[in-house]
């Protein structure tokens, strides 16, 4: 499992540290996993999410290979798995599971009720200091309406206002001209 | 995957056409460069009756909109719709792949072209003007005045460095959509910026896009100007600059009659069609006699083409394998995590602030080195013209890579422009595109050396012209004046050399 994700790895394009990148399995067969690559304290952690794009009620798999910066020893121990809504207002978070390490990895299925953007936060303790990652899971398609309303809802406001304001300048001229006059 | 860097032979072909320029430079009689003349568009076949059909009717660049706005439309769809796998999405691919990497390769042949049908303007203007190009009516914009503090370009270098920023540190490139949020974005600035000002102050102070664009155009091989001085001269009307009762004044308040630099114009074509005489043309003139010559120096677009050089070798650093191990180092040390942005951050204002600090120290010591007085500003502004040409011909034979290499596969995109159902790149797929370029490996590398040779000649010649410049009549001169201007081009040159000799990291 460990060469797998080193082969995926050596594939990716120029990818940005903390981003979802995609990529297919040595065997295309696969359905393609997003992965995330980040680093934290003294480990570089990449997550794995199979499939890339789970849907609800789907069953699905995070993955979490964490392994030392200095000499790439993987981390062996425990990892807690937990889950939040991605919003603002969202304060419940609920643990998936505490998994322990099985070729290197970390597993934890899961299986969502809803669409929606979730946060999968990964938690672990490496020689006495408290490690916790957050990784982003999309569940089903993205609610895509909201930058285009708010583009929209700006515009119109803009446009609006900037006619309201010639307005009331056209009244005020005309109101001098005629006091004027 | 990693794409080759530039080969040892071209390496030293390069070195030694950088030295036989050194030696031109000092063996010649200084001032004694021609800068050649011009050909009028219009008498070159095929080409000219294009230009023509172009300046004269405002049809054809209508239709050119049209395309831009519908792709524009497309990229935010697919953006918000498409899948998220960036070379599967119309949205990563035609914006970041094909357009910011082929927009500045199109700047030496066709100037500020790009700005006459930027969807981000289109869209806007008719959003506040209600009109395809007819002049509209006063009330349309509160047509106020931009403020005198804010008529620089500052607005614009903070948006570039925002732009790259995002780009490369948070990764837009990599993401269909917020390739989509920031295109709208955009089109929300524009259109406040229209509808409160007169003119168009965002393309002219605000826009990266266009003042990138606009600075790179003084080294095109092409400029709008009057066929004849005389005419202008004479002229009554002003039409370009006051517009007619159908044709919009000049949006960035130039006089086609003294114009002498192209930065600021948007190839818009309202002066083309307003001028009573006809008397406005495309012509092809030799390349950056404007940035060796006629370009007036200020302030702030010094620092805007300093800013270009840090960030366009920055833009190269950034995809080298010794930057990702660099900034994890960094990262550890700082104490920083995630995305690495607070690391990324400042890796990019210290390889921002590196070159300017070089150029300023030079520029300093040029200033001890002239016998007479000249301040230190006028001396930073004067000379920084030297920087757009290493800037721009780095960014191209940079961009080269991107587009030559990565933009094989583009057909598909476009078939399938919200990557329904696409998986991402298999090993063999993206194997098969990295072996096979659009052109020949070997003609990349002859482009990007001969690229390099030239900016680096241009680069001299600028500063043989602008030292001159800066002279009294009293004060000659003497080659050691050009010492440390020399200097500077010299090590940025050989930096970006190097940069281009590494392996470079695909960007999808």
């Amino acid at each position: 499992m460990t060469l797998s994700f080193l082969s995926v790895s050596a594939l990716q394009a120029h990818h940005v540290l903390g981003r979802p990148s995609y990529s297919l399995g040595e065997d295309s067969n696969t359905p393609p996993s997003m992965q995330v690559e980040t680093q934290i304290g003294n480990y570089y952690v990449t997550y794995m999410a199979f499939p890339a794009f789970p849907k609800a009620n789907e069953q699905g798999r995070v993955n979490i290979y964490a392994s030392r910066i200095d000499n790439g020893v993987p981390f062996d121990g425990e990892v807690t798995f937990k889950v939040r809504n991605d919003s603002w207002f969202a304060s419940k978070e609920e643990v998936l599971g505490v998994q322990k390490i099985d070729d290197n990895v970390y597993r934890q299925g899961f299986v969502f009720k809803n669409d929606g953007n979730f946060i999968i936060t990964a938690e672990f303790e490496s020689d006495g200091e408290p490690y916790q990652i957050d990784f982003p899971l999309r569940i089903g398609e993205p609610s895509s309406m909201g930058p285009i309303g708010i583009t929209v809802g700006v515009l119109i406001l803009v446009l609006i206002s900037v006619n309201v304001l010639q307005r009331k300048r056209r009244f005020q001229l005309k109101a001098r001209r005629e006091h004027r006059a | 995957m990693t794409h080759p860097g530039l080969p040892e032979t071209w390496l030293w072909i390069v070195l030694l056409a950088m030295l036989i320029a050194v030696l031109q430079v000092y063996i010649r009689q200084p001032g004694t460069s021609h800068l050649g003349g011009f050909i009028p568009v219009e008498k070159i076949p095929v080409v000219g009756r294009i230009a023509v059909l172009f300046s004269r009717s405002p049809w054809p660049l209508i239709i050119f909109k049209f395309i831009s706005v519908s792709l524009f439309l497309m990229v935010i769809a697919a953006g918000l719709f498409g899948t998220p796998i960036a070379e599967r999405n119309l949205a990563t691919t035609l914006t970041w792949t094909i357009w910011w990497s082929g927009l500045i390769v199109t700047v030496f042949f066709l100037g500020s072209a790009w700005c006459a049908v930027c969807p981000w303007d289109t869209i806007a203007s008719w959003l506040v003007k209600h009109r395809l190009w007819k002049r509209a009516d006063a009330s349309s914009s509160l047509g106020l005045r931009m403020p005198k503090m804010w008529r620089n370009i500052w607005p614009a270098l903070i948006m570039f460095v925002g732009l790259t920023w995002l780009e490369l540190g948070v990764g837009v490139t990599t993401s269909p959509y917020a390739t989509a949020i920031l295109a709208l974005v955009m089109v929300v600035l524009a259109t406040s910026y229209m509808a409160v000002f007169e003119g168009k102050p965002f393309c002219k102070h605000v826009c990266p896009v266009g003042r990138t664009v606009g600075f790179y155009s003084q080294l095109s091989m092409v400029e709008l100007r009057p066929r004849q001085s005389e005419i202008c001269a004479d002229c009554k009307t002003l039409a370009c600059y006051h517009g007619t009762k159908e044709i919009e004044p000049c949006p960035t308040h130039l006089v086609m009659g003294t114009l002498i630099q192209s930065t600021y114009c948007t190839s818009c074509s309202a002066c083309t069609m307003s001028c009573p005489d006809q008397n406005i043309g495309w012509r092809v003139r030799s390349p950056a006699s404007e940035a060796i010559q006629h370009a007036r120096p200020h302030w702030d677009e010094a620092w805007f083409m300093l800013g270009l050089l840090g960030l366009t070798t920055f833009h190269g650093i950034t995809m080298m394998e010794f930057w990702e191990k660099g900034l994890s180092s960094f990262a550890q040390i700082i104490g920083d995590s995630g995305q690495l942005i607070w690391s990324f951050s400042l890796g990019m204002a210290i390889v921002f602030i590196l070159p300017v600090l070089l150029y300023a120290v030079l520029i300093k010591l040029t200033q001890s080195l002239i016998l007479e007085s000249i301040s230190f500003k006028k001396l930073f502004s004067t000379l920084a013209f030297i920087s757009l040409p290493l800037a721009f011909v780095y960014h191209i034979a940079h961009n080269l890579n991107h587009l030559i290499r990565e933009s094989r596969g583009f057909t598909g995109v476009l078939l399938n422009p919200l990557g329904r159902d696409a998986l991402p790149y298999s090993s063999s797929e993206l194997h098969m595109r990295h072996m096979n370029p659009l052109i020949s490996e070997q003609l990349l590398y002859a482009l990007q050396a001969g690229l390099m040779i030239f900016g680096f000649w241009l680069a001299l010649q600028i500063l043989q012209r602008r030292t001159l410049d800066v002279l009294t009549h009293q004060t000659s001169l003497r080659r050691h004046f050009m010492l440390p201007g020399m200097v500077f081009i010299i090590s940025i040159t050989l930096f970006n050399l190097w940069l281009l000799a590494q392996p470079m990291t695909m960007r999808m």
